[in-house]
């Protein structure tokens, strides 16, 4: 389905330019101007998020914090061999993508761990680069409990889609 | 947020200085350059985004859009001006047909737009948590990315974890959004008690 969402949505944008007479092209190119702009703005940010995610990888500190996280984990319902990807979905989209491709390869995807991993995976958000890039161009610097609160829900959200994933 | 990245790198390097030495200068290059690219590759698809969002900006079609979600955009973001309810609108649709790099760009023009904090210009405002919230929390209906991956690797039911991960992003959904209402409210009580109190004290002195 989705995948006449993207097609669809373009032609109905633009034959709605068309029938209201608007130059669509110049429209097009103005928007593209900005995302340049944007960049610029967001790049270092994205920068610092990254550099910090793959350091925590490599270095195995990550995988040291999920050996100690994964007993908690398995408490609440979530099987432990998905704890590193718990502790990097809000990180980093392709690190933690790395680590799905891991899970999948080693204990395939229809089983109850490949299946929680795909929830949550597909359930949450890189909660650290939405909130960097978010505010890279308003002058607000603390962003209060915002983080917090994010990774406290989207944490509840991973343990109630385990825990279905265990019933379904 | 700068706590978090300054920990995660000090016991990151730290570990690092013990194990692999070598290692921590190439790991800090390799997610450098990825975050090159991908801002190479961002650019070339917010240029598409932002492109057709102009277009549908020249033609009226946000307004239209921005009116008919107003009722929620309302319920859930107080006292924001016209612009910032179409920013947010879009934003929101963008991320429920799982197109989360559209809804990138509108989210930063939203809180770019919105008003400042009245309490401290540099905090931020309860409406941008809430729109972080939201977007963090992912309100996504399809989640093509597992799907194809899924599939990819061989499953036999790629979509099978449909049904709970729907339920957990609802749920963090409603869950992050009652978390930020239940914030605003609290933190708004202390803050008129302070003030009360405040004024309490002028007209004693």
């Amino acid at each position: 389905m989705t995948l006449y969402i993207v097609p669809l949505l373009f032609i109905t944008v633009l034959l709605i330019s068309l029938l209201r007479r608007k130059d669509a092209y110049s429209s097009f190119v103005k928007g593209a101007a900005s995302a340049v702009d944007l960049m610029l703005n967001v790049l270092p940010y994205l920068l610092a998020v990254m550099v910090a995610c793959e350091v925590f990888r490599v270095s195995g500190a990550s995988a040291a914090v999920s050996g100690f996280l994964s007993p908690a984990l398995e408490f609440v319902g979530i099987p432990g061999e998905c704890t590193e990807l718990v502790l990097l979905r809000p990180l980093s989209g392709a690190g933690s993508l790395s680590v799905l491709e891991h899970i999948y390869s080693t204990y395939g995807t229809d089983g109850l761990i490949g299946r929680c991993a795909s929830v949550i995976y597909g359930s949450s958000e890189t909660v650290f680069y939405v909130s960097a890039i978010y505010f890279s161009r308003s002058n607000v610097k603390n962003l209060r409990y915002a983080i917090p609160l994010a990774l406290v829900a989207s944490f509840l959200g991973n343990v109630i889609g385990c825990n279905l994933c265990r019933i379904i | 947020m700068s706590f978090v990245w300054l920990l995660i790198m000090l016991a990151s390097v730290t570990v690092l200085l013990f194990t692999d030495p070598s290692a921590a200068l190439e790991a800090m290059i390799t997610g450098a350059n990825d975050s090159v690219t991908l801002a190479l590759n961002l650019v070339a698809l917010y240029g598409i985004w932002l492109g057709v969002f102009e277009i549908l900006e020249s033609t009226g079609v946000s307004d239209k859009l921005a009116r008919v979600l107003r009722p929620v955009v309302r319920l859930l973001f107080k006292g924001e001006s016209e612009e910032t309810e179409k920013y947010i609108s879009m934003n929101i649709s963008a991320n429920l047909l799982g197109l989360g790099n559209a809804a990138t760009p509108m989210g930063i023009g939203a809180v770019g737009s919105m008003k400042p904090y009245e309490k401290d210009a540099r905090k931020a405002s309860p409406n941008m948590i809430m729109l972080i919230v939201i977007s963090a929390t992912s309100l996504q209906l399809f989640p093509s990315t597992v799907i194809g991956l899924r599939a990819a690797a061989g499953s036999a039911d790629p979509a099978d974890f449909l049904l709970p991960c729907t339920a957990a992003t609802v749920s963090s959904t409603v869950i992050g959004v009652a978390g930020v209402k239940l914030m605003t409210a609290l933190t708004g009580k202390f803050g008129r008690r302070k003030r009360r109190q405040l004024v309490i004290r002028e007209k004693s002195a």
